[in-house]
């Protein structure tokens, strides 16, 4: 039983196992191009453009009874790779390409469907209504560490902020911070709602988040040139609010058929009122 | 996961044996009995060759994406690098406060949970009476049925916000709420495995010891406890193990800063683990950049890691089986009587035997307290909060309004799915793997190595089995973010339970059956397919019901292959993705705000779906049990 020799069969096992695991796999994976053809369609990527594809999703899901769309999160990289790939046929972002992957995807085409803005959020307790962008740069990048430094009450700063993979992340970085490093103590999120939680439970937390995310938290207001910016949908559209961002589908070439029909409803009075009910800035109208 | 269950079943299977095609022998209808037999044999020699080949496959493509970080930085620098800043404007890839914080998390949990665990099995295996065994032993092990996202939801909403409120400090995400939900969630596997190896210690020892005057206490501490002590060492290192690979609820408390603590006993401090970034930057990064090759270095060592702490219980359990008692044996002994020593002598001065045995059976009484408590704070936290969410809309509609309104039911359904793919996947390749391991061969060194790959396997962290999955099928082999890669994925994971626990059951099928039937004139295959697989079926079918609980559960390993945020409709093919209960929960917490109903409502469908089907495997186990009595 155990004295086989078992050199010569585990070699050719061994091959045999790997070709048919290979071969195996392969037959499923060629199975997603025989469906292209039909009415579905993928959207994948930024979790913060989610909420419009998804709302927008149901909508449009009304009136067009045979059409199958399916939306998935993953993250801003996610769906630039994807459509790129050809895996999914929407992309969404909530950053622009960055110059490799504008290199490796150049049919990629941009859709500007959203603005958003991001606000700073504290606990609601707090007393402190406005900063100034240094101040925030200085409790972002650990010079001011308690809340009295700022006009607020005698406690440590709690600093929240997305995981360094985020795109809502970067661009906070870069404009905010102009490209310092985050203060290393700062806790990690990967979601606007992790912070939005951790802030609404932390009575010295800061941190910042898409608009949306003002349940059981209080969004300061910005001070520019002396003057204090609420962060509401008008002063953001005007841009007197000065953090805010474009945010994109994306298409590799021209979209047509359903992905076209999807865009269309979406760039649509309909479609922006949806974004704006989504708690962003609509683009048209 | 447990051991136990394997119970030999009476033998009901001589009628099979009188069919005649079995008896008299047409040497044509022999001659296809040996072929089949050959071929059977072959095949199943493949299909156990299967273990080894995906813990290749696994390290192949994690090393395919993870070396050009190594390329770039120098493994030194990349493993004592001290600043972990991969979005930084000068981008840092030091992996070592990911791997103290890993460290530091793990240490204090099984601070924490050994000496719980510990106090709990000694109190299930010697204190307890049958009746109060048959309670606390389910409880404990439904702790381990637990999925860890609602394990981290818990934390996000009461140990932190506890953490910050007792201890007055500024934040409650921080080392020790990491290490408190750690603990928490190693604890089954400590006692159970505990548990087993103090009820091996043979009956006479005690009844010598009882009999030369010595109290229960004195007997516990001098005789049983030693005499378990390999068993004992092999269950910490188990958790640890289960400790080190958590994700999803790891993640969810320690706050995530990649910083060395400072001091190094600040355990407020916040703390980011290997798993932790895995869990929230994976996601995100760019593909192709060296952030993402820096995340696959981060996964190999993870799995190092893992590898190591898996070897290290390996050893101490081929130890325990040795009848050697080497050094590392006689200084571990010589601990535990120190220990024990040291606490039924707290002032130096040797107490009463009555008094210490007295204080020694209380504090193990508190041990099982504490753990009930943690399992029932955590379940009722989600039981009263969850249970008046559940509305027939809830459980059968739709989603819509990302989740804040509507129902799970294709979460339930997608969970059923991938759980159901997983289950094909694994079943036929586990049993026919163990069938190979146990019946036909015997200890080379082709079945230590296929059996080594089972261990690596069951020790490989979920996240690892996630990027694997991500980065083998979703990409390489092009099947994009679907149900399959997740049904694999979710397979794959399972397969070590499903093999290790077929095992146990065959080996517990006495040999003689199998002798008579090759006495009638049976070939190997009929004997194992009508004399040794029916009566090991029971095992089998435990084993399977624990796999199917883990999966459910699990969130890290389908979140980058397999799931959708949101859909209407259920999958119509395999190459669809599909909505998944814990991911629903992981989601519906961390990014969806205002839907605080359906968060609790998911987490109690998720926890009573997972629960039930523990409950159905202790149940299975129970009965048959009960039928080897009889």
């Amino acid at each position: 039983m155990t004295g086989k020799s078992l050199s010569g069969a585990t070699t050719v096992a061994v091959a045999g196992i790997l070709v048919a695991f290979l071969v195996a796999a392969g037959c499923v994976g060629g199975q997603p191009s025989d469906s292209s053809g039909s009415q579905q369609i993928t959207v994948t990527g930024s979790t913060t453009v989610l909420p419009i594809a998804e709302k927008a999703r149901e909508a449009f899901e009304e009136s067009h009874a045979s059409a199958g769309i399916m939306v998935s999160g993953g993250g801003s990289s996610v769906g630039i790779k994807a459509v790129g790939e050809g895996t999914a046929d929407i992309g969404m972002t909530s950053r622009d390409l960055k110059p490799e992957e504008a290199a490796g995807y150049p049919g990629i085409v941009r859709h500007h469907v959203a603005d958003d803005a991001i606000l700073l959020i504290v606990h609601p307790g707090n007393t402190v209504d406005r900063l100034t962008l240094d101040e925030v740069r200085g409790i972002y990048n650990g010079t001011c560490t308690n809340w009295n430094q700022v006009g607020g009450p005698d406690t440590q700063i709690v600093v929240v902020g997305r995981d360094s993979a985020s795109g809502t992340r970067e661009f906070f970085s870069e404009y905010v911070l102009e490209s310092e490093d985050f203060v290393k103590t700062q806790e990690e999120f990967n979601s606007n709602g992790g912070i939005q939680q951790k802030v609404s439970r932390t009575p010295g937390a800061i941190g910042y988040v898409g608009l949306g995310y003002t349940e059981g938290v209080k969004a300061l207001a910005l001070d520019v040139d002396g003057t204090a910016v609420e962060p509401t949908l008008e002063k953001i559209k005007s841009k007197h609010y000065p953090i805010s961002r474009p945010l994109y589908m994306l298409t590799n070439g021209e979209p047509d058929g359903l992905a076209r029909q999807y865009l269309d409803f979406i760039m649509s009075g309909e479609g922006q009122e949806i974004v704006a009910s989504v708690d962003y800035i609509p683009v048209q109208g | 996961m447990k051991k136990e269950q394997a119970a030999p079943v009476p033998f009901r299977g001589f009628g099979r044996f009188r069919r005649p095609e079995a008896g008299i022998d047409p040497s044509s209808a022999g001659a296809t009995r040996q072929l089949v037999d050959k071929i059977v044999g072959k095949l199943l020699f493949l299909v156990a060759l299967f273990a080894i080949i995906t813990v290749f496959f696994i390290i192949v493509f994690l090393l395919r994406d993870g070396y050009q970080i190594v390329l770039e930085t120098g493994v030194w620098s990349f493993l004592t690098g001290p600043d972990w800043n991969p979005a930084g404007y000068n981008p840092a890839y030091g992996a070592l406060p990911l791997i103290v914080g890993t460290v530091l998390v793990t240490a204090l949990a099984m601070v924490i949970a050994v000496p719980l665990s510990i106090g709990t099995a000694i109190y299930i295996a010697e204190i307890a009476g049958p009746r109060t065994r048959e309670v606390i032993k389910p409880a404990v092990e439904l702790l381990a049925g637990i999925p860890s996202v609602v394990y981290g939801f818990f934390g996000l909403i009461l140990l932190t916000d506890w953490i910050r409120i007792a201890f007055d400090q500024p934040s409650g995400s921080s080392w020790l709420a990491g290490s408190i939900l750690l603990a928490i969630m190693a604890i089954p596997t400590i006692t159970s495995v505990a548990e087993d190896a103090i009820g091996s210690v043979p009956r006479e020892f005690r009844e010598g010891s009882l009999a030369l005057g010595a109290t229960h206490w004195q007997t516990i501490r001098m005789v049983v406890v030693p005499g378990a002590l390999s068993g004992i060492g092999a269950a910490i290192i188990l958790g640890m193990g289960r400790a080190i690979g958590e994700t999803m609820a790891v993640l969810m408390v320690t706050g995530n800063a990649a910083v060395i603590p400072d001091p190094i006993t600040d355990v407020f401090s916040p703390v980011r683990t290997l798993t932790g970034t895995l869990g929230i930057e994976m996601g995100e990064v760019a593909f192709g950049s060296l952030h993402y090759h820096a995340l696959f270095g981060v996964a190999v060592v993870l799995l190092v890691i893992t590898l190591v702490v898996n070897s290290a219980a390996r050893l101490i359990v081929s130890r325990m089986q040795g009848t050697a008692r080497p050094g590392p044996h006689r200084a571990l002994t010589a601990v535990a009587s120190r220990i024990t020593h040291a606490a039924s002598a707290p002032f130096g001065r040797v107490v009463p035997p009555r008094t210490s045995q007295r204080g020694a059976f209380l504090l193990m009484s508190l041990s099982v307290a504490i753990v009930l408590a943690a399992l029932g704070v955590i379940l009722a936290e989600i039981v009263v909060n969850g249970a008046g969410a559940i509305t027939w809309e809830f459980l059968t509609g739709t989603p819509s309004d990302l989740g804040r309104e509507g129902g799970i039911f294709p979460a339930i359904a997608g969970t059923l799915y991938l759980v159901g793919g997983a289950l094909a996947i694994a079943l036929p390749l586990g049993i026919a793997t163990a069938v190979y391991l146990i019946e036909y061969t015997g200890d080379g060194p082709l079945t230590r190595s296929i059996r080594a790959a089972v261990d690596l396997l069951n020790g490989t962290p979920s996240i690892v089995f996630g990027l694997f999955g991500f980065a083998f099928l979703v990409l390489f082999m092009g099947f994009g973010v679907s149900m399959i890669a997740g049904q694999i994925t979710l397979g794959l994971m399972i397969l070590p339970t499903i093999i290790r626990t077929t095992e146990e059951s065959l080996r517990s099928i006495p040999g003689s059956l199998r002798e008579g039937s090759y006495a009638l004139g049976a070939t190997k295959w009929q004997t194992i397919s009508r004399v040794v697989l029916p009566p090991a079926l029971p095992g089998i079918l435990t084993g399977a019901i624990l796999s199917i609980g883990r999966a459910a559960g699990e969130t890290a390993p389908i979140m980058f292959t397999a799931v959708i945020f949101s859909s209407r409709h259920l999958p119509s093919s395999l190459t669809e993705p599909v909505m998944a209960l814990p991911y629903h929960l992981f989601i519906l917490t961390t990014s969806v705000p205002g839907a605080s109903a359906q968060k609790f409502g998911t987490a109690f469908v998720l926890l009573l779906l997972v629960l039930s089907i523990y409950l159905a495997a202790i149940l299975v186990r129970r009965r048959y049990n009960h039928a080897k009595v009889m």
